[in-house]
């Protein structure tokens, strides 16, 4: 009897510990649907915590300890350190909008992120239109942006979007494809 | 007291079975790679193995010297990643890592327990394959393991540090 206790307590104690483990976890998932005849859909599920283990542990020509190499023909002319402190001490507003007849590219910062929207009419007369949506936190940005001025610090840009909440990184919908990125805590995709 | 031939035999029959023991606990512990193919069409193939998992790191002490040598040399830049992903996913929760369907086939890539599962199923066969993560990492391990200037490449920048 005495046993039989324990192991029950033993059993509710593990399950307890698992599903703390799993409600704690962070994931990144990426949805593709191609709009073709195929109508493919590919689902990528990724544990942040993985992301994190894996990448300090690849060491390929561009890629070393979580951090990728860019050219610094790249960065030569922009400065995007300084844009990115500029854009994060404007106050919150829509503060490029720039409208054309067959695109409209808007970026603004809202609630602690950076929101990039285009809009690029395909065909006018079935109103057919391409949309992107990127929506990154600064938290985000600037953790990809702490490395080196050659660099874009990836594993420290993972372990930032494991400390934000349920977000939708990137909607893309064109005529032949719909592409979502988010991160939540769930560890299957919708 | 002189030792009499049935004690040496008792000894070593006693050391075999702890041999034997300790080696089927290394392969149970192991778990087991399932692998099986079934044909769609009449006489296609149906082909479903189960080998012990401990049977992949034994067997690369089978292959060639050259041949690996040249499979570590191409893996070293992936095998920490490998080590790493398989140690990470065993602590993961069950989870499908990818799944794309489309109209002719389906390929699921999931961690079930401590196995990664591969699922494919086209329209001239299904195949399942069951892949221990322990395995995994046991034998991405080894590949690590050969020395860089014996797999014929030097060590990646700051390897000493993994």
């Amino acid at each position: 009897m005495l046993v039989k206790r324990l192991l029950v307590s033993f059993g509710v104690i593990l399950s307890l510990a698992s599903w703390a483990l799993a409600s704690d976890m962070r994931w990144l998932h990426v949805r593709v649907e191609d709009g073709g005849q195929e109508g493919e859909i590919v689902r990528v599920n990724l544990p942040l915590s993985l992301a994190e283990k894996v990448l300090p542990a690849i060491h390929t020509k561009e890629f070393h300890e979580g951090k990728v190499k860019v050219s610094e023909a790249k960065f030569k002319d922009v400065d995007i350190r300084a844009i990115i402190e500029a854009l994060r001490t404007t106050p919150e507003n829509e503060f490029v909008s720039v409208q054309s007849s067959h695109e409209d590219v808007r970026v603004a910062k809202s609630g602690g992120n950076l929101l990039v929207k285009v809009r690029e009419a395909k065909d006018k007369e079935k109103g057919k239109t391409d949309t992107v949506e990127v929506s990154v936190p600064f938290t985000v940005v600037d953790a990809l942006l702490s490395g080196n001025q050659d660099e874009l610090d990836v594993l420290a840009a993972v372990r930032a979007l494991g400390a934000i909440g349920d977000t939708v990184l990137v909607t893309v919908n064109d005529k032949d494809s719909k592409v979502r990125i988010w991160v939540d805590a769930r560890n299957t995709a919708d | 007291m002189p030792v009499g031939a049935g004690t040496v035999a008792g000894g070593a029959g006693t050391l075999f079975l702890a041999a034997a023991i300790a080696g089927g606990a290394f392969v149970y512990d192991m778990g087991a790679v399932s692998i099986h193919v079934q044909g769609k069409k009449s006489g296609g193939e149906n082909i479903r193995l189960i080998l012990p998992a401990a049977a992949g790191p034994i067997a690369l002490w089978m292959v060639p010297k050259e041949k690996l040598r040249e499979g570590a040399r191409e893996a070293r830049p992936y095998l920490p990643a490998i080590e790493a992903a398989t140690q990470e996913l065993s602590r993961c929760p069950d989870f499908t890592l990818v799944e794309v369907t489309n109209p002719h086939e389906t390929v699921h890539i999931a961690k079930r327990g401590d196995h990664l599962v591969i699922d494919v199923d086209d329209p001239n066969e299904t195949v399942h394959v069951s892949v221990p993560l322990e395995a995994a990492r046991l034998v991405a391990s080894q590949l690590a393991d050969i020395p860089a200037e014996e797999a014929g490449k030097e060590s990646p920048p700051n390897s000493a540090a993994l």
